[in-house]
């Protein structure tokens, strides 16, 4: 409840200031003013969430911190907007934010709407969880096959319609992992990363990730169209970052399984700046 | 009208969900009710017997599954079950796998529920025999079986049929919590598509229609029962 008034209030407080901002160059106008205001998701770890003390902290926070450091000196000097799939992109285009970092997935619709920064994760879709002994290895022969899952996961139409798996959905993740061990399942689809963080409690070790991600979608930080010069200083923080190996630090900070594409993004970096 | 709209109904993914949540909440449904029937009647036989020992098990059943939800009993069927060890080696993996499956769980527990709602109602329409008829029975010397088959099952089957009509339409709509335990019924069906579409009003609007014409239609069919049986005196 308070939480949902200060949001209420830092709302109310952005309309009054939205008018304020002008929009020839963002840069400058973020220099001028002395923060960032980056819109973030507080309801997703592990890049964006609330931490027991209220702090809004996580992978994405993290990088926005980093980037702030870079244009304006320190990483406090920024304001973090709380927002959701529905309204970051008005937020975005209204000015009431410069930026957003709020698990926003590179996609050719909203590439017309919007500019992206240098993707700095590519986030896994779903995978298979399986016992260590199965064997197969592809989606394609999971046809036909009992796979438990969870009602409501956006990949469920799409695993029905392309690779024929019969599944078996719980309401929730808990009685879609019993019923996994019970076997009343040959495997268990879900999202990647929240699947690898399983494999690592206690009574896992005879499972495995059976079948890869078929998918993975690049996320960037979306900033409004025309912003170059902006644009030009959020990559080179970013790239900076990855040189640095920051991001594979964030990943191990906030219990995320190692990714390739970060370890890649790093090396690519460093071999750059050489 | 409303903004609504069910163009997810077009989907060809969406319509076989939906035929087969149909088919299931059929089956269900049919099996259950003829399950809770046939203990309806062995329970309320039992009962008619007046042994201490038998009216007290009976009482019991009756307690235990009238009084407990069936979304519980589903649960316990499905995972209590299992963690007790109730399982059976699965020759194509080697690994040990389940007894009862979520279809079955959902069997037993509205089988077992509806069951015990049967005895119930059928002990009102065997306690509205009058006693001067069976008195009668005894002395055209009537065997206890012969008398519960032509004269107690025969009078007390129509007082019963309306509160039978209660118990079954009950049972048939309590299908729709095997849902949580995967049985692809409608309900379940309908959860799919909505998480999908986040076309929620909508698609809740067509399952409650879906629902009232599959339900109406068992109505009828009880009610078309009630009227072929009906003769003067007993019964409406």
């Amino acid at each position: 409840m308070k939480n949902h008034r200060m949001r209420l209030l830092a709302a109310a407080m952005l309309m009054l200031a939205a008018p304020a901002i002008t929009h020839a160059d963002a840069l400058a106008d973020i220099k001028a003013r002395g923060f960032l205001t980056v819109g973030v998701k507080n309801d997703y770890p592990p890049y964006g969430y609330m931490d027991n003390n209220g702090h809004t902290v996580g992978f994405e926070i993290s990088l926005a911190r980093y980037i702030a450091t870079q244009l304006l000196g320190s990483p406090d000097k920024i304001k973090l907007v709380p927002v959701n799939a529905s309204n970051r992109m008005q937020f975005l285009n209204s000015g009431q934010i410069d930026m957003i970092m709020a698990t926003l997935g590179i996609t050719p619709e909203r590439q017309g709407q919007i500019d992206f920064s240098n993707a700095y994760v590519s986030a896994a879709g779903p995978s298979i969880l399986a016992r260590n002994a199965v064997k197969f290895n592809q989606w394609a022969q999971l046809k036909g096959q009992k796979v438990c899952g969870v009602q409501g996961s956006y990949f469920n139409k799409a695993v029905t319609q392309n690779y024929g798996l019969q599944l078996v959905n719980f309401a929730a993740l808990p009685e879609a992992y019993r019923a996994l061990q019970d076997n009343r399942c040959v495997a268990m689809v879900f999202d990647d990363m929240s699947l690898q963080k399983k494999l690592k409690e206690p009574g896992w070790s005879n499972y495995k990730i059976a079948v890869a991600p078929y998918e993975f979608t690049p996320m960037a930080a979306g900033l409004r169209k025309g912003d170059d010069s902006f644009r030009e200083a959020v990559n080179q923080a970013i790239v900076k970052a990855e040189g640095e190996d920051k991001l594979i630090g964030w990943e191990k900070a906030f219990d995320m399984p190692p990714s390739p594409y970060i370890a890649q993004q790093a090396i690519a970096a460093r071999a750059a700046t050489k | 009208m409303f903004g609504l709209d069910f163009s997810w109904l077009l989907d060809p993914t969406y319509q076989q969900w939906l035929i087969q949540g149909v088919l299931q909440t059929l089956e269900l449904a049919a099996i259950s009710s003829l399950f809770a029937i046939l203990i309806g009647l062995l329970g309320v036989y039992g009962l008619l017997l007046r042994r201490a020992w038998l009216d007290a098990s009976i009482e019991l059943f009756v307690e235990v599954f009238r009084n407990t939800p069936p979304l519980l009993q589903m649960l316990f069927f499905y995972f209590t079950l299992t963690q007790i060890g109730l399982t059976t080696l699965d020759p194509v993996t080697g690994l040990q796998v389940p007894v009862v499956s979520a279809f079955m769980s959902a069997v037993f527990s509205l089988s077992l529920f509806g069951g015990a709602l049967c005895i119930e109602a059928f002990r009102s329409g065997f306690d509205a025999v009058p006693k001067a008829t069976l008195e009668a029975a005894r002395a055209l010397g009537y065997s206890r079986w012969g008398m519960f088959r032509h004269v107690q099952v025969p009078i007390a089957a129509r007082i019963c049929l309306p509160p039978l009509t209660n118990v079954l339409t009950n049972l048939f709509k309590t299908t729709s919590q095997a849902s949580v335990i995967t049985v692809p019924e409608l309900m379940y069906a309908a959860g799919q598509i909505y998480n999908d579409t986040f076309r929620t009003l909508e698609v809740m609007l067509f399952i409650l229609l879906v629902y009232v014409v599959l339900v109406s239609l068992v109505v009828w069919g009880i009610g078309w029962v009630q009227r072929a049986l009906i003769y003067p005196g007993y019964g409406a």
